[in-house]
């Protein structure tokens, strides 16, 4: 029997109670329905391909034109490359997660969201999945274009470890986006202005263009809490085997634990704060805003 | 007369057909429009910054420019070191004067895509009596300012904390008003063009106007002079009127350094003859090609106006 089939049940209570099976379609239902029209809306929206591809290419070779002016190793450019395609994910997470219940909000549908009888966890997922195939696009597309275009020479030993740090990124890059969903949605209206300042100033403490440990302790700081920055470091250690690190840069294998260590945590988080703010929501009456 | 039309009063323009221009709309002359558009920026300032603390909201607005230049600094520190010092005023200078044209940029379509998805009030404001251009352009100024704020301050922190060499006495004034005046008409145009473009698409483009912006940093010699691109690349460089704006305030500013346009086996030698370009032929550039900009912008604007208002674009929300 299908779990979305209303059974029949003695009284509305015994109605009411879902078995594991029926929480868990409805949940796996809840994420493919909320990522459906991110992927979706992409092929719909043709401006998409050169405002979100094109153009973004362009700012990185910007980066790649600045190294080239001071004549800097060819591995520095291909930093900025990685860097490039690795701000499609980090943007998407800022714009299409960290303020999107915050948006909801505003347009009346958050409401919606707690009224249904479904995990709002699951809900973030589906944005976080489809907002996932949403950058794809552009980082592949930069990463690609940019290697083919200014004669980048990957040097790669371990395409499983690299892939891993990759995937590992990726899960605690939009876990801090749900624990920020929740956060940005108590500050209101500040989120906007929190939005830019989590732009620049995290490529600029990530190391987006430069190795991280340059920066010295601001550096280490960034590694210990920045899936961005922690991420990318392995990764350009990874893809640029031979190059030389400033000392201080830990091993790949470390910052391998650090991005289980925080996935483990900010998906934790996430959960919490999310429950917490439903309750708050719940009690306080802020699922909707006053002009609606 | 039909039954039920009501009667028009005696000396009353007459009625626009559909798609007709409505000369009425623009009737009251330029104090009309003068109010409709100090009206406007304090609606953008109002929804911009009455909210906050004062501290926090020049931290928010400071420390993206910053940001923009400390990463140019590092990256010319982790290659060049010391002999890279001479480039660090350039990027400095450069990322700073960068910051107001993103907020320009960004100010006017932000404010299209805030009125139509988040407020809804986008309808309402093309049917008031003010020229829908005038109330764009006004709800921009906000962000201008606040970008023009992010980007002296950046130049403050270069010269106090980065060592970019500064005298106040070596300014040229009339150059730096002049480049100034035609600028902000030349960044308002290209906002212009992105809020045109954002009228037409959907909520996700928010971060339309920064790729825009990022694209143009490329060719606009902010960072690195235009000499190290590919020749056709360079030409379309020269076009730009925010390459000559940056040279124009180079030159006012910090004068003896570094030029962002110009050198040995360029274009701009190809076309013009000599090395680097003088103040007065600058000037003559950005006029040109800010002029050429802002023709294009009311032309892009217009149609684009036309082409929402045919397919009802003023009044949908989006999402995904």
């Amino acid at each position: 029997m299908s779990a979305f089939v209303r059974r029949e049940g003695g009284s509305p209570l015994e109605s009411a109670t879902w078995t594991s099976r029926q929480v868990f379609m409805t949940n796996l239902r809840t994420v493919g329905g909320r990522a459906y029209p991110r992927v979706t809306g992409m092929f719909r929206e043709k401006s998409w391909v050169f405002f979100e591809i094109l153009l973004p290419f362009l700012a990185t070779s910007a980066f790649v034109f600045v190294y080239r002016a001071v004549e800097a190793p060819r591995e520095y450019i291909g930093f900025v490359v990685i860097g490039g395609a690795m701000t499609a994910f980090w943007l998407n997470v800022i714009w299409m997660m960290a303020q999107q219940l915050w948006w909801e909000k505003s347009q009346g549908n958050l409401e919606l969201y707690f009224a249904a009888p479904m995990s709002i966890t699951a809900v973030l997922f589906g944005m976080a999945f489809g907002g996932f195939v949403m950058s794809s696009g552009r980082a592949v597309a930069v990463l690609v274009v940019a290697t083919a275009l200014y004669g980048v020479e990957f040097a790669i030993d371990q395409w499983l470890l690299l892939g891993g740090v990759f995937l590992l990124t990726m899960s605690a890059l939009y876990g801090l986006g749900m624990v920020l969903a929740s956060l940005f949605l108590m500050w209101g209206r500040e989120a906007w202005h929190l939005t830019q300042l989590m732009i620049e100033p995290v490529y600029f403490v990530s190391g987006l263009n430069f190795p991280v440990a340059r920066l010295g302790l601001l550096g280490a700081v960034a590694i210990s809490t920045l899936p961005l920055a922690v991420g990318l470091d392995a990764m350009r250690q990874l893809a640029f085997a031979g190059a030389p690190y400033p000392e201080g840069t830990p091993a790949p294998e470390v910052e391998v634990l650090i991005l289980i260590a925080m996935t483990v945590v900010l998906l934790a988080i996430a959960r919490w704060s999310l429950a917490k703010l439903e309750r708050m929501a719940r009690r306080d009456g802020k699922l909707s805003i006053r002009w609606q | 007369m039909a039954v039920g039309t009501p009667s028009r009063p005696v000396g009353a323009p007459p009625t626009p057909g559909l798609g007709v221009y409505d000369a009425a709309r623009d009737a009251g002359g330029s104090w009309a429009v003068m109010r409709g558009f100090v009206t406007s920026v304090r609606l953008g300032w109002q929804m911009e910054a009455n909210w906050t603390d004062p501290l926090l909201f020049v931290i928010y607005s400071v420390a993206k420019p910053v940001s923009s230049a400390l990463i140019l600094v590092f990256m010319l520190e982790v290659i060049a070191g010391e002999a890279g010092r001479s480039f660090r005023s350039f990027v400095v200078i450069g990322s700073a004067l960068w910051a107001f044209v993103m907020s320009g940029i960004a100010g006017l379509a932000w404010a299209i895509l805030d009125d139509r998805e988040r407020y809804r009030m986008l309808k309402y404001l093309y049917v008031s009596p003010t020229n829908f251009l005038v109330v764009v352009l006004g709800r921009g100024v906000a962000r201008l300012a606040v970008g023009a704020v992010g980007a002296v301050i950046t130049l403050a922190v270069g010269v106090v904390v980065l060592g970019v060499p500064f005298d106040i006495a070596a300014i040229d004034w009339p150059l730096l008003i002049i480049s100034i005046a035609i600028g902000v008409v030349a960044i308002t145009a290209l906002a212009v063009v992105m809020a045109a473009i954002c009228i037409q698409t959907r909520m996700e483009s928010w971060s339309y106007p920064e790729a825009a912006a990022g694209a143009l940093f490329l060719v606009s010699g902010a960072v690195f002079p235009v000499a190290v691109l590919p020749g056709p690349v360079q030409a379309i460089a020269l076009v730009n009127p925010l390459t000559w704006w940056i040279v124009g305030m180079r030159d006012a500013l910090f004068p003896g350094g570094i030029s962002s346009v110009g050198g040995i086996g360029t274009v701009f030698r190809e076309w013009f003859g000599h090395a680097s370009p003088a103040p007065n032929e600058t000037i003559l550039a950005l006029l040109a090609t800010g002029a050429l900009a802002t023709l294009g912008a009311n032309v892009i604007f217009r149609v684009s106006e036309h082409r929402a208002k045919d397919r009802g674009l003023l009044d949908r929300t989006t999402g995904s």
